[in-house]
């Protein structure tokens, strides 16, 4: 009997073409490069940031020549010096290190129950309910959001009328700290949420059954069980919200009313006010080290959390 | 069966249409010579503007029919004006084309890019001789910017506020009964030089000593002031959120024709009065470089400045432009040299060499 021609299906016969095409082109000999060739676009992708900041480095290292508005040729630290000896940029920088740790606390307090909920009720659709109302937020942007709350917040907004139907006069419940701060953990709040579920997920229920079992009391059980094998989860939802609201432009320009500057704000003054790029830049590089500095202090003292991928110190 | 129609057909339509534009050319001011060797037509020139009631007017007054006209679309880029600076910069220091044809700008900012070498000279537009001074711009060669019109920083109040009538001298916005109901500038535009005189000091002592504006923003500091841009104004205005404010009078007029009862006046201490113009970015190619220079050319004429300036309710520099209604003999419209004795006018290179400097004095007072 005559061996079929058509042994194999055509479907494999093409992958197998496919497959041999692909060996002459990558050799199985450069099998060991092949993840360093998926991380190619990712790399040349943070070489372009780097570039970046090597630009703004080295414009940072001018002064504003203001007969022309021009660059200054010289290479100096007056930028620097001036930021280091001008009050207003300490109150700044402090006001949104304080306001990104602030906000990165409340939220790992709201987003906790909120996870921990999401991944273990059994009802399907109270999941679907809190997954909706977790994405949702997602469709709206920040300024739009933040423009909502002024709607909402606002001397004739919802907030004030209900006050009003208690016979309390309208109040400032906007352009101040407070507002800033409630936008943001607003706005980051969500982000919190998605950071904390996976890790939650990753803690099994035998565990809180278990020690439900040997006679733990709820609470015994989540500060002895889910709280530390939540670790991870909350050190990466936690750098996630606090670099995120430390470099927040729309909430203190929308909500503060001009007087709740972030570190940004000020960056987005010398640039685009000012035209004082120098500075700009200046206080950019230190935006990215006062940042950096931050993350790194949360890394030494807790780890990287999630961001280390199971890798994390034990 | 498709309907087609020649282009080269003349019906009696086109023949009106066609005998309107050009008979609109010749009124405004547009001569013989756009026909003579007229470069080849852009689809569209870029005008940045400022939106809301800003862009409409312009739109009415001379997009609109500069586009009747010539057949060329504007379309209005509302960028902030601070933002399209460092892009056009930019593109003039790398040797790109623009983003933008026209830049309607403040005169301190267009001087900026005046000074850096990247606005095209415009002497050569012919309306520019039935300009008013005010058209030229103090201290540069040339025309490197046309000033359009001008404008001043008024004390826009809520009438029932102030049922003895208007205020009358800045120290009302330390009265405690306006805590938290005032609203400045977020860099304090329009502010300094009436705080230098609120404050006791001199205009004089501009910029040498401005230690009595300083003192004067600290205590209005203490009034907890909203601090915003040109729309943030009309719109605490229209919600109820503050009941005084320092700003352009076409933002509050803008909050009144929206229904909101509102008035404005020039306290003692005086007012700035500013310009605004329009200047064309280095780099554009020849054809439509010549064809913004006719846009700018057209806002020149009586005929635009006078749709224009009703919008905006601001004087401008072409003279025989009638005042819109309620606006004749307004402070917040000067015309005649006697108008301007009540308004505070910096040189305008003082203003560029020590803008940053008030902008980072003011922030840094509202800031702490």
């Amino acid at each position: 009997m005559p061996t079929s021609k058509h042994a194999y299906p055509f479907r494999w016969r093409v992958m197998d073409a496919i497959e041999g095409a692909a060996s002459i082109l990558w050799p199985s000999r450069f099998s060991r490069g092949l993840p360093y060739l998926m991380l190619l676009p990712a790399v040349l992708l943070v070489m372009l940031l780097v570039i970046g900041m090597i630009q703004i480095a080295e414009s940072s290292a001018h002064t504003l020549d203001r007969t022309t508005f021009l660059a200054s040729e010289d290479y100096t630290g007056a930028n620097y010096s001036q930021i280091f000896s001008t009050g207003l940029y300490w109150t700044v920088l402090w006001r949104s290190l304080l306001g990104s740790v602030i906000v990165t606390a409340i939220c790992l307090v709201f987003a906790f129950p909120y996870s921990y909920l999401m991944v273990r009720t059994p009802s399907a659709l109270l999941r679907k309910f809190l997954l909706i109302a977790l994405f949702l937020p997602f469709f709206i942007g920040q300024v739009v959001r933040a423009y909502g709350w002024l709607i909402i917040l606002g001397n004739q907004g919802v907030a004030n009328g209900l006050l009003g139907l208690v016979g309390i006069e309208p109040i400032r419940l906007l352009y101040n700290y407070p507002a800033v701060l409630f936008g943001l953990v607003q706005y980051m709040l969500p982000f919190a949420v998605l950071m904390l579920a996976p890790a939650l997920t990753a803690i099994p229920e035998e565990m809180e059954s278990a020690a439900n079992s040997l006679g733990a009391s709820w609470w015994r059980t989540f500060i002895h069980i889910v709280l530390p094998l939540a670790k991870p989860g909350l050190v990466g939802a936690g750098l996630v919200v606090l670099t995120l609201s430390l470099t927040d432009f729309a909430m203190p320009a929308i909500l503060g009313g001009g007087s709740q500057d972030f570190i940004a704000n000020a960056i987005y003054d010398q640039f685009f006010r000012t035209s004082d790029q120098g500075m700009g830049a200046a206080l950019t590089l230190i935006l990215v080290g006062v940042g950096s500095l931050a993350v790194g202090l949360v890394f030494t003292l807790f780890g990287a959390g999630t961001l280390a991928m199971g890798r994390d110190k034990k | 069966m498709t309907k087609t129609t020649s282009i080269l057909a003349l019906t009696r339509r086109r023949f009106l249409g066609g005998a309107a534009a050009l008979g609109g050319l010749a009124a405004t001011g547009w001569t013989g010579r756009a026909f003579a060797q007229e470069p080849e037509k852009p689809a569209e020139i870029i005008v940045r503007a400022w939106g809301g009631s800003w862009v409409a007017a312009l739109q009415a007054g001379v997009s609109d029919p500069f586009t009747a006209a010539t057949g060329i679309a504007v379309r209005h880029d509302l960028t902030e004006d601070n933002e399209i600076q460092p892009k056009v910069w930019a593109a003039v220091a790398q040797g790109r084309v623009p983003p933008i044809h026209i830049n309607w700008d403040t005169t301190t900012n267009a001087t900026k890019s005046a000074l850096r070498g990247v606005t095209e000279d415009l002497s050569d537009l012919p309306n520019l001789a039935n300009t008013t001074e005010l058209a030229k711009p103090v201290g540069l060669d040339g025309y490197p910017i046309v000033n359009t019109y001008g404008y001043v920083y008024v004390l826009a109040y809520r009438p029932s506020a102030f049922p003895d009538g208007a205020p009358a001298s800045l120290q009302v916005l330390l009265d405690p009964k306006f805590k938290g109901r005032i609203a400045l500038y977020n860099d304090g535009i329009g502010f300094h030089f009436p705080a230098q005189v609120a404050g006791g000091g001199k205009l004089e002592d501009i910029p040498a000593n401005m230690e009595p504006a300083w003192e004067f923003i600290r205590k209005v500091k203490a009034q907890e002031p909203l601090l915003g841009e040109d729309p943030d104004f009309t719109t605490w205005f229209q919600n109820g959120e503050i009941d005084l404010a320092v700003t352009i009078s076409t933002n509050a007029r803008e909050a009144m024709k929206n229904g909101i009862d509102l008035a404005w006046t020039v306290p003692e201490e005086g007012s700035k009065f500013e310009t605004d113009g329009l200047w064309i970015p280095k780099g554009l190619p020849a054809n439509e470089l010549y064809w913004a220079k006719q846009y700018i050319n057209f806002a020149l004429t009586v005929e635009a400045q006078q749709v224009w300036l009703d919008g905006l309710g601001l004087p401008g520099v072409v003279p025989g432009v009638t005042p819109p209604e309620g606006l004749a003999g307004d402070p917040s419209y000067p015309t005649e040299p006697e108008d301007f004795k009540r308004l505070i006018r910096i040189p305008t290179a003082i203003q560029v060499e020590h803008e940053s400097d008030w902008f980072s004095q003011f922030k840094a007072i509202m800031q702490g």
